[in-house]
């Protein structure tokens, strides 16, 4: 039988005989030898406001991904292509919950612009856009996206009562063409209501709040009319407005 | 074109913003992409902890240097009077981390201190 050993160090014929063969109980082991790995990662980003627990799992996954996806001819540890395939996956996991900010309004604003704005960059220019380019898109100073980046980075603990929020209700934020950011910056709290509504509508609310895409542009994509999308769009939001209670 | 950066701050989990900001800002004028600045920005933090260890004062000495599209981060920490320089090493997971993020690290000397380096290239498709 194998030794159980503290910290096992996979040797490299399993690695390759893990390609040739997908073996599932040897790719359970794998897994199982560098979940270790995942954890300390995941304890590693525990300080920046996300629950031990998401982060662990996210980690987990990541690792999992990386198991399947690590090529042993290539010239580099497992540990270091698992490293980071899980800090990427732990980043993508902050950005998507949003890096709880705590910030002025107006860099948490910019920080939201920045998402759509470097996604639509990078799309036309087929390469991650330098902050330069940022800069020069958004109409603001380079200073400004680092410190919109600092602060999207979620490197200070959470707080759930975001400042700046104003006495708006989520529903009046909804309501307006400003809707984009306060979208994305209730997303921890929309995202129960969002998972009830319909999967197209899902994804229309999507194209247009997270990913900033017009009415049209949506219609284009997923092939229906301009004029459909609005009264999709327009039934979505209200349907979120009511998971909020009838707020004044 | 290149840069050269210094940087000294007390050793206080608040003030590695100083770290980050200087990383990102040296980043940028080397032209990386922001997926590279961000990685920069955590490796950084990553260096700075792994360097400070158990010293719970004293002053992390940072030097930034750009060449091109080159950014190579030193760092050191000078303990207070009364502390023990700490030991230049560096934990099995700060080194995944680094290794993960940067195109290359390692430890040298700067004056008397120990001191531990990153660097990274623009566009080489590290981390």
């Amino acid at each position: 039988m194998v030794e159980v050993q503290r910290r096992p160090v996979t040797p490299p014929e399993d690695w390759v005989e893990f390609v040739r063969t997908r073996d599932p109980a040897l790719r359970d082991r794998l897994i199982s030898e560098h979940l270790g790995l995942a954890r300390r990662l995941a304890h590693r980003f525990a300080h920046r406001g996300q629950p031990y627990d998401d982060l662990a799992q996210v980690a987990s996954i990541a690792l999992i991904k990386a198991v399947d996806r690590f090529d042993p001819a290539r010239n580099v540890a497992f540990s270091t292509f698992a490293t980071g395939t899980i800090i990427g996956e732990l980043k993508r996991h902050f950005r998507d919950r949003g890096w709880s900010v705590r910030a002025p309004r107006r860099i948490q604003e910019l920080y939201l612009e920045l998402g759509t704005a470097s996604e639509a960059l990078g799309h036309r220019l087929g390469r991650s856009p330098t902050v330069a380019e940022l800069a020069k898109e958004v109409g603001c100073s380079e200073e400004d996206i680092l410190e919109a980046t600092e602060a999207g980075q979620g490197y200070r603990s959470a707080s759930l009562d975001a400042p700046g929020a104003g006495n708006l209700t989520l529903a009046d934020r909804l309501s307006s063409d400003d809707a984009g950011p306060a979208l994305v910056e209730d997303r921890s709290v929309l995202k129960p209501a969002l998972a009830a509504l319909p999967e197209r509508s899902r994804l229309i609310v999507k194209l247009r709040f997270e990913d900033g895409l017009t009415q049209s542009e949506i219609a284009t994509r997923i092939g229906i009319s301009q004029m459909h999308v609005s009264r999709l769009l327009a039934a979505s939001l209200t349907q979120l407005r009511g998971a909020f209670g009838p707020e004044e | 074109m290149s840069d050269v950066v210094d940087l000294a701050i007390p050793v206080e989990a608040d003030l590695l913003v100083l770290a980050r900001l200087t990383a990102a800002t040296v980043a940028a004028r080397a032209e990386f992409a922001l997926e590279e600045l961000e990685d920069l920005r955590l490796v950084t933090e990553e260096l700075c902890l792994s360097v400070i260890g158990d010293a719970a004062s004293g002053v992390v000495h940072l030097r930034f240097i750009r060449d091109g599209g080159e950014v190579t981060i030193e760092c050191s920490v000078e303990p207070d009077e009364f502390g023990e320089p700490p030991a230049p090493e560096v934990d099995e997971l700060s080194t995944r981390i680094i290794e993960a993020l940067v195109d290359e690290h390692g430890t040298a000397t700067r004056g008397s201190r120990p001191c531990s380096w990153i660097r990274k290239r623009r566009g080489t498709g590290a981390g």
